[in-house]
């Protein structure tokens, strides 16, 4: 009984706490921007990547004094995180409580069964009256599943074109080795990211670009028994084997590659396994993967920004990356659009920003300037690296 | 606002998909279903309003009408077996649906995208409430309305005789088929109605998170539906209330200014309420102190 | 061609449902003493394996001694899962000790979630080598875990039919309150049965992780799962039965796989499992009718 009242009476006491700690000081002007998506479960480490590069970032804005805001006044950046393990509901849920606080713009999610959701329960078309959807912008730096940010006008996304990745990492292949010319498939069936980039993406392109593509072998994301599939790519006997998967199953079919002596001449992997997930899992066996990735510290923005990042307890990938330029973005559309931040311009305030937003055909990144599309997509420059002694190393930057 | 809300519709579904393990728990049976009955009683829905243009509320029933006759089909084999048996056979079920649904695509044409469940890319914008321009006051007290209706016709299910029949049977199964009690008949109806009510939590959890994919339906889902009565005690429906706001209201948004510590206190604290109360955070006692407090200030 | 394939298939489903087998050992054995489930087992079990890996490359040291490490480990929190998940619950109470090691479940996962931020660990090979036999290969590592699963068989069936440890954990299991008026007290039999399932547990844990070459958060759900269909085909609390089980548990979603492909395999492995629960309640080795 008593344990039974404790409890209620602090879970409201928790709720109307968490929520309403939001309060802003008059005297120092807060732009708050939220962060959020997955810091347990096995994709944690993209949280913790995410929120250390978006304060990394804001710290770094501040530094340098903060960004200027609609009346003169000087604006100082702050973040706040909350984690969505992950989970449709409990994604919607933190975005409502973000939209119900004086948080501008949402960066994230992780997982693109957050993110898709999420884009639907936002307004479609701006402006549309008899649409009750939330009117809250959303700023995506990792889930990248094919052609979200359609869903809403109130969403963006700041992540990697595989399209135009994966052909520039044939066509670069054709050129540097003519020899190779068969191409077989990996594929991970149940993740809505790695299917589609196998089949929309990797398997058109390399048809496209004069390959023969020799079929797929298939498995699901926590599978553990690779022996049939790796006899199908020994059987195919291609020159390249490319394995669209997440880190544990790349690694897991890698292993029972080398179990059976099935040696392609080039392995190409999945953009999002261009990160320590991958060296963690197999180094050895991973060794020479190709991966087409949007982040690599190869100019001193870049570099700079990966050890501020660092000093925050996270690293910089591709997907991280994209929540550093998130900031910088923002920061810049902040000031071009005259936001004024104060508590009862809040809603202005976030239609401010998406029309910023919208409106940016370019934006300048760590690694060069992405280009930004009218269905709110990024085409972002790119490069390829290959695991080499346990690291990701540059192997070629393509002129894009 | 807005927040708090959305947090009581999240509630009110999760709070349906309890009361749905719940019917079934009272006949001592434990189900690791639901989760399919909901997925069936998703799509249903979904694909009623988004592909066929039915109003929402026909296609809930339609939802819950579909899953509760899938849970009486099943019922019939599946409550053959007994306890850790029965168990896994359910859960078999639940994973048979989600790989149905991984495997099932219907889209139409609807101007120049499609629209319909893919597979495992999922069914995309089930956006009856935003395009009805339904705020989400509304949503939410709609679906109170709902979780209303189920829990008096439960409340009232359990002061008849079909409640002491159920709770006989899952109390002494022998003893109450000595009594003259049909055990088929019986398991099969609480299999049906809780099929239908997990059914109708689906219907409306489709149309509130806009979109659906054979992930947002496994085993974890089927293990939280069993877990709300459990934790909530089994000698009311108001215990299945007090876990979902336990679990959904202080474990993942209550406790959220902890950080990290959240997600660690999640299962411990789980582990802590079952240490101190075995029988539910408002067991039989409680609820006769709860009776007899609300008894005197009436009189 | 097709028939080799097939043939190879079946082989390697047998072999790595050897895995199956021994996770499903430990679920069976608990069921049989204590007519409990242990919802927690095969994330305990991954938890052993972690913190082997975890101290074999701190210290140094070849990879087979992670299996005795993962062991000692495992035999702990056997301990910790019976002292926090079924020592204080009554007996009399099925539903709260599967809710408590639900509980238990999610708190171990959480743990090694936080530990290694979620990101695979390679784990190293315990034993090397492929049997090359013309047309088919075996794996090495697969055909150690499946002796390794009989050989626990075997030290388990001597310890219960050939020892007085064992005589006690019977009587537990047949006539508790007959056995507590004899003098045995239950909760060290019962606490012992959890140490020993648990030593057992973290040394399947380190073996699974050598045969998959990885540890992972993703391992947890399914061997559960696996370790619960296991229990029930093989007949609750039958040893024998859950070495079969397993196996033929791989079988089936290997053979599944091959000709219905790798999205439909599962549909057709939860179908069968279904029926024949429905239809051998009692699974393979079904002794005695039991209403749990």
């Amino acid at each position: 009984m008593t344990i039974t009242r404790l409890i209620a009476s602090s879970a409201v006491a928790a709720i109307v706490t968490a929520g309403t700690s939001f309060s802003v000081n008059a005297q120092e002007r807060e732009v708050k921007l939220s962060g959020f998506g997955a810091m347990s479960g096995v994709v944690r480490s993209f949280g913790i990547n995410s929120k250390a590069a978006l304060e990394a970032a804001a710290d770094e804005v501040n530094k340098a004094g903060g960004v200027k805001l609609g009346d003169g006044t000087k604006g100082k950046l702050v973040i706040e995180y909350f984690d969505d393990r992950c989970n449709a509901e409990e994604g919607i849920s933190v975005a409502r409580r973000m939209a119900s606080s004086a948080t501008l713009v949402g960066i994230g999610p992780t997982c693109s069964n957050v993110a898709e959701p999420l884009f639907g329960i936002l307004q479609k078309k701006v402006g549309d009256a008899g649409d009750s959807g939330l009117q809250f912008p959303v700023f995506t730096d990792v889930a990248i599943k094919v052609g979200l940010a359609k869903i809403s006008d109130w969403a963006f996304r700041n992540v990697p074109d595989e399209g135009a990745m994966y052909r520039a990492l044939f066509q670069w292949i054709k050129k540097t080795q003519p020899d190779l010319k068969t191409v077989f498939g990996g594929v991970e069936e149940d993740f809505a990211h790695s299917r589609a980039t196998w089949y929309a993406v990797m398997k058109e392109v390399a048809a496209k670009e004069g390959f023969e593509v020799k079929g797929e072998a298939k498995w699901l994301l926590a599978d553990t028994n690779f022996t049939n599939q790796a006899r199908e790519a020994r059987r195919a006997a291609a020159d390249i084997i490319a394995i669209s998967a997440h880190p544990f199953t790349t690694c897991g079919m890698l292993k029972e590659m080398g179990r059976q002596g099935v040696k392609p001449k080039l392995v190409i992997g999945l953009t999002s396994s261009s990160s320590l997930e991958t060296l963690q899992g197999c180094s050895a066996e991973a060794e020479a993967i190709i991966i087409p990735t949007s982040f690599a510290p190869v100019t001193p923005e870049a570099q700079a920004a990966a050890e501020r990042a660092a000093k925050f307890n996270g690293s910089l990938d591709l997907h991280s990356g994209a929540a550093y330029e998130n900031i910088a973005i923002l920061k810049s559309v902040i000031e071009s659009e005259g936001v004024m931040a104060k508590p009862d311009t809040v809603q202005a305030d976030r239609a401010k920003i998406r029309n910023g937003l919208a409106k940016l055909t370019e934006t300048k990144g760590l690694i060069g300037v992405s280009k930004r599309t009218p269905d709110r997509e990024a085409v972002k420059p790119f490069l390829f690296v290959h695991a080499k002694s346990g690291k990701w190393e540059v192997l070629h930057t393509p002129t894009n | 606002m807005d927040f708090y809300l959305g947090l009581l519709q999240i509630m009110g579904v999760h709070t349906l998909l309890g009361l749905s393990a719940y019917v079934v728990l009272l006949t001592g049976q434990v189900s690791l279903a639901q989760a399919g009955f909901m997925a069936i009683g998703a799509y249903v829905a979904a694909m009623l309003t988004v592909l066929s243009g039915w109003p929402l509320i026909a296609a809930l029933i339609a939802g819950a009408l579909v899953a509760g006759f899938m849970a009486c089909l099943v019922g019939f084999p599946a409550l053959r077996v007994h306890g850790l048996m029965l168990v896994v056979a359910t859960l078999a079920f639940t994973e048979i649906v989600r790989l149905f649904f991984f495997n099932f695509d219907y889209q139409i044409a609807r101007g120049s995208i499609r629209v319909g469940p893919l597979g495992g890319e999922g069914f995309r914008q089930i956006r009856y409430f935003p395009e009805n321009g339904w705020t989400t006051l509304h949503v939410a007290i709609f679906i109170w309305s709902v979780v209303a209706l189920v829990m008096a016709a439960l409340w009232w299910m359990d002061r008849s005789r079909a409640g002491a029949v159920l709770r006989a049977v899952g109390e002494d199964e022998i003893a109450a088929q000595s009594c003259g009690i049909n055990l088929t008949a019986v398991k099969v109806s609480a299999m049906t109605a809780g099929g239908a009510i997990a059914g109708l939590a689906g219907g409306i959890y489709a149309h509130y998170t806009t979109h659906i994919e054979q992930t947002n339906f496994t085993i974890m889902v089927a293990t939280f539906a069993i877990a709300y009565p459990i934790l909530g005690g089994l000698s009311s429906i108001f215990g299945t209330v007090a876990a979902v706001v336990f679990i959904q209201g202080f474990l993942i948004e209550g406790l959220r200014f902890l950080g990290d510590w959240r997600n660690l206190l999640f299962g411990a604290l789980i582990v802590l309420v079952m240490n101190i109360r075995p029988s539910g955070l408002l067991d039989a006692r409680t609820m006769a102190t709860l009776r007899r407090l609300f008894g005197r200030r009436e009189g | 061609m097709l028939i080799v394939d097939l043939v190879q298939s079946i082989v390697d489903g047998l072999l790595f449902g050897a895995t199956y087998a021994l996770i499903g050992i430990g679920f069976t054995l608990v069921f049989g003493v204590m007519h409990k489930i242990n919802m927690a087992y095969a994330a305990a079990s991954v938890g052993g394996a972690y913190a082997a890996l975890r101290l074999i490359t701190l210290i140094g040291g070849p990879a087979w001694a992670s299996l005795l490490i993962a062991a000692a480990v495992g035999g702990l929190f056997g301990l910790l899962i019976y002292w926090l998940c079924f020592r204080f619950i009554p007996l009399s109470n099925p539903l709260a000790t599967l809710m408590s090691t639900v509980g238990m479940f999610l708190l171990a996962e959480e743990i090694i979630v936080h530990t290694t931020d979620g990101m695979p660990q390679n784990y190293p090979v315990v034993v090397r080598g492929i049997l090359d036999l013309g047309e088919f290969m075996i794996r090495g590592d697969l055909v150690f875990v499946f002796a390794c699963a009989l050989l626990a068989m075997v030290i388990l069936l001597y310890l219960l039919y050939r020892t007085k440890l064992g005589m006690a954990t019977r009587a537990v299991s047949q006539q508790p309150i007959a056995a507590q008026l004899v003098g045995i007290r239950l909760s060290h039999v019962n606490a012992l049965t959890f140490v020993v399932t648990g030593m057992l547990g973290g040394f399947a844990g380190a073996l699974i992780g050598s045969a998959v070459g990885l540890l992972s958060p993703l391992l947890v759900v399914p061997l559960t799962i696996k370790g619960l269909i296991v229990t029930v085909i093989g007949g609750l609390g039958s040893i024998p039965g859950a070495i079969i089980a397993g196996l033929l548990v791989g079988m089936a979603e290997n053979v599944f796989q091959y000709f219905r492909g790798v999205t439909e395999r599962d549909i057709y492995v939860m179908l069968l499992l279904f029926v024949f629960l429905v239809f051998r309640p009692g699974g393979i080795f079904s002794s005695t009718v039991k209403r749990d």
